[in-house]
């Protein structure tokens, strides 16, 4: 048997024939998955108070744990001895892990970037360390996710300026020392990362090379960042046109409703934010008209559902009116609204994997930004996105 | 209600029967009970779901009002009680009056209310509005408003204001029901108040066993909210012993508090029936599991050779364990051995040792959930432990196993 050079296979469902978005299958070690897909994040090999049993019940294939925080605790070596994270957590279904890049860019002051790695000061004893493509990836090895990513060269999305250009080429460099020590390529799929900032010219660039590397997958990173929404969705086209059809997309850090709608019409496949298990914790349910605060006095009285469409436990068993009394003081309430989130985040996906394979896609756009946006308020950089790609908002 | 004992063994121990309660005429529930013990509607940590992984639920849920009573309003707007508005309409509901692991300030009550302490603060309750509470509630018992803000300290005066007030709630609240037909469902349970005073304990019991309540709740010795730890004295079971004497032999009594499995039993002894399982939520909010062994079928050699689930691993026997382990603890970072070896719940099904560790050393939400489930788990498999020993004369058998762990000294954890 040939040696295999990847641990995914995609098919492709379905096109949509207005836009760029599509329909896939792709198959990973431990799970087959459909495209479009949003990822929950479980940071720390636990999805906020969800046992696998919940996310299965939910029909979630694929979630993803965090590199930084699973490499300080447990730590490989414990992960190893329990046979990875799947078996740690017993979560039997498809996993992907970051590079643990980001977290040190965003949550520590004190990182430093050398061509060697990020140089960061530890935020539990102080002490300095170093984070280099080859960690990140032993690492990563450790955890034993179905699909990795390599270290990239963070930079904010809103720096400007030579920094953004040292940043694509670095990443570029260490894509290749990541692939070098990648030790699993038969079971655990490593995507490169485009970067280049806010700048055509260094995204086409990036993606360019990176394409050239016989890889599984790739990534568009570095964007959701706090920047224009004009420039956020220019930069996701720009990379989707660059990468090739055959190969799952994965745009990081972006979750809320109306950036998956536009981002799959763009052509993205894979998302993942913290957004909707985060504001779960502060009492927020996701509905097709955006999120609702479940602390608000008006659902005092309120004997409905959350969504009463919705076929998650929590809308099939409490009332709005129930959640109003427990969100924020008991814990269970977190629990309740992460899986209404979750459910909520899924079904999206689902009815827009749905609608591209009917051949409705356009009219699924339209009617889910006429029911976010019922005054027709729709900003103008989704307008502007969808127009790209042919669709007029009703 | 109705109640009946089957059988007295070993002294005092009552194995009995509660029957026709509330919306659940058919079902027949055994005594000593350990009720399902909720925070504001739900186990604490658990929804729907993972509640519905033990399997061995109590049917009947306790809520302790005081984190519930503000929300009557609502209650009386959505008509269809407490048990749907929460969902556990599969339970029958017993209503406390206070919940057992949090402590009551005390100072609050008076001649004409008790006060009710929840999210929003301070509520006063005073018959006429605890009838309506408890109308909108629709629970299938509830405890009669109680003045139990007395303790060891209390003076002789303080306990007697403590019975005069709780009894005239208690004539006010059974006037009031007569006329309302929406409780005419709902059984009953009189508070037995009186501090460590014995004359005022005495007359509690009398004068409410007098008013043809359907049960009791006593209560009024501590109200901290942590483990009840008054057996160790004999001021206590004097008591209690001369308080219980004076309730009829078939009415239920409820003690409720967080109760250490040893105290259980003393408590057994002593005559009362229905318990809750507060301990199995205060345990887990310290990281811990429950490990104690309450398989007295064993024989003694067995239990020595059988290590897992001990503090201290090496030529562990019975005695020197402690009820529980924490799992923060370093030592089970690496530990892939199941909380508590043999144990059929879902979490020692499904985790180790070492995952619990670390979903508690990061303070995972999902610590909890696993906590609970395996402690509800084994603190509910204890009591059926307690009714079988009953049933079999064993009881002593079964007292003999927790005293060996209750003379660990790390028992007090």
């Amino acid at each position: 048997m040939a040696a295999k050079h990847s641990a995914l296979s995609l098919k492709v469902l379905a096109e949509c024939p207005v836009t760029k978005a599509r329909a896939c299958e792709m198959i990973l070690p431990h799970a087959t998955v459909n495209t479009p897909v949003f990822m929950p994040v479980g940071t720390q090999g636990s999805m906020k108070g969800l046992v696998p049993d919940q996310l299965r019940d939910l029909d979630c294939r694929l979630i993803l744990g965090n590199t930084y925080h699973l490499g300080h605790r447990p730590g490989p070596e414990l992960l190893e001895k329990a046979g990875g994270l799947h078996s740690f957590m017993q979560w039997d279904r498809a996993l992907l892990t970051d590079s643990g890049g980001f977290q040190m860019v965003s949550l520590l002051d004190l990182a430093e970037i050398t061509e060697e790695g990020v140089k960061f000061k530890s935020p539990h004893d102080g002490s300095m360390m170093l984070l280099t493509p080859e960690h990140s990836i032993g690492i990563q090895n450790a955890i034993g996710a179905d699909i990795i990513m390599q270290l990239d060269d963070v930079v904010s999305s809103t720096v400007t300026g030579p920094r953004v250009e040292e940043a694509m080429h670095r990443t570029i460099r260490w894509l290749d020392r990541c692939l070098a020590v990648h030790k699993r390529p038969h079971d655990q799929n490593i995507f490169p990362i485009v970067q280049g900032g806010l700048d055509e010219d260094l995204r086409r660039q990036c993606a360019r090379e990176l394409v050239k590397r016989d890889v599984p997958g790739f990534a568009i990173g570095g964007l959701s960042g706090g920047e224009e929404k004009q420039h956020f969705w220019r930069m996701v086209t720009v990379s989707t046109d660059e990468l090739p059809n055959n190969k799952p997309r994965y745009l990081m850090g972006v979750g809320f409703a109306v950036d998956l709608v536009v981002c799959v019409a763009l052509g993205c496949d894979m998302f993942d934010c913290v957004f909707p298990t985060r504001t779960a914790r502060f009492g927020c349910a996701l509905v097709s008209t955006g999120q609702i605060n479940l602390k608000n006095k008006t659902f005092a009285k309120d004997f409905q559902p959350i969504d009463k469409d919705c076929p998650c436990s929590t809308c099939q068993t409490y009332t709005r009116a129930y959640l109003h009394t427990v969100v924020t003081f008991e814990t269970v309430a977190c629990t309740l609204l992460t899986v209404h989130n979750i459910a909520y985040q899924l079904r999206l996906m689902r009815s827009m994997h749905e609608s591209i394979i009917a051949g409705q896609f356009p009219e699924f756009v339209q009617t889910f930004f006429k029911d976010m946006f019922p005054k027709k308020n729709y900003p103008d950089w989704a307008v502007d996105a969808l127009s790209s790609v042919n669709i007029t908002l009703l | 209600m109705k109640f009946s004992v089957e059988k007295i063994v070993h002294g005092g121990c009552r194995l009995g029967l509660l029957h026709e309660v509330g919306k659940l005429q058919s079902v027949t529930v055994e005594t000593p009970l350990c009720l399902l013990h909720t925070k504001a509607g739900s186990a604490p940590n658990l929804s729907m779901d993972t509640l519905g992984y033990i399997q061995n639920l109590p049917p009947i849920a306790l809520m302790p009002l005081n984190l519930l009573a503000e929300h009557h309003e609502t209650l009386e707007e959505y008509k269809k009680g407490i048990a749907d508005f929460t969902a556990m309409k599969d339970f029958l509901i017993c209503c406390s009056l206070q919940d057992p692991c949090t402590a009551v300030p005390s100072g609050y009550n008076d001649k004409t209310s008790v006060a009710l302490w929840g999210r929003a603060g301070k509520m006063k309750v005073d018959p006429e509005l605890f009838v309506k509470i408890q109308e909108a509630f629709q629970p299938d018992w509830f405890q009669c408003l109680g003045d139990s803000d007395t303790n060891k300290d209390s003076s002789k005066k303080r306990s007697k204001k403590a019975v005069d007030n709780t009894l005239n709630f208690l004539d006010e609240i059974l006037k009031r029901r007569k006329s309302s037909e929406i409780l005419q469902q709902s059984s009953v349970f009189g508070s037995i108040e009186g501090g460590f005073n014995q004359f005022e304990r005495e007359r509690s019991a009398k004068e409410t066993a007098a008013r043809g309540v359907d049960g009791f709740a006593i209560e009024g010795f501590q109200s901290d909210g942590q483990e009840f730890r008054q057996f160790h004295e004999k001021e206590f079971t004097d008591i209690l012993g001369l308080t219980l004497k004076h309730l009829p032999e078939d009415k239920p009594r409820m003690m409720l508090g967080v109760w250490r499995p040893d105290s259980v039993l003393q408590a057994v002894s002593a005559g009362i029936d229905i318990f809750d399982s507060s301990y199995a939520y205060s345990v887990s909010e310290k990281g811990r599991a429950l490990v104690f062994d309450f398989d007295y079928h064993k024989k003694h050699w067995e239990s020595i050779t059988d290590d897992d689930g001990s503090e201290n691993s090496k030529n562990a026997t019975t005695t020197g364990r402690g009820f529980s382990v924490d799992l923060k603890d370093s030592r089970y970072k690496d530990d892939f051995s199941p909380v508590l070896k043999g144990c059929g719940c879902y979490t020692c099904k499904t985790y180790t040792r070492a995952y619990l560790n670390h979903l508690l050393t990061t303070s995972e939400l999902q610590s909890g959930v696993l906590l609970m489930v395996h402690n509800l788990h084994h603190y509910f498999g204890f009591f059926e432990a307690i009714r079988q020993s009953l049933r079999e004369d064993k009881f002593q058998q079964l007292q003999q196993l927790i005293d060996g762990h209750s003379r660990s000294p790390s028992a007090d954890r």
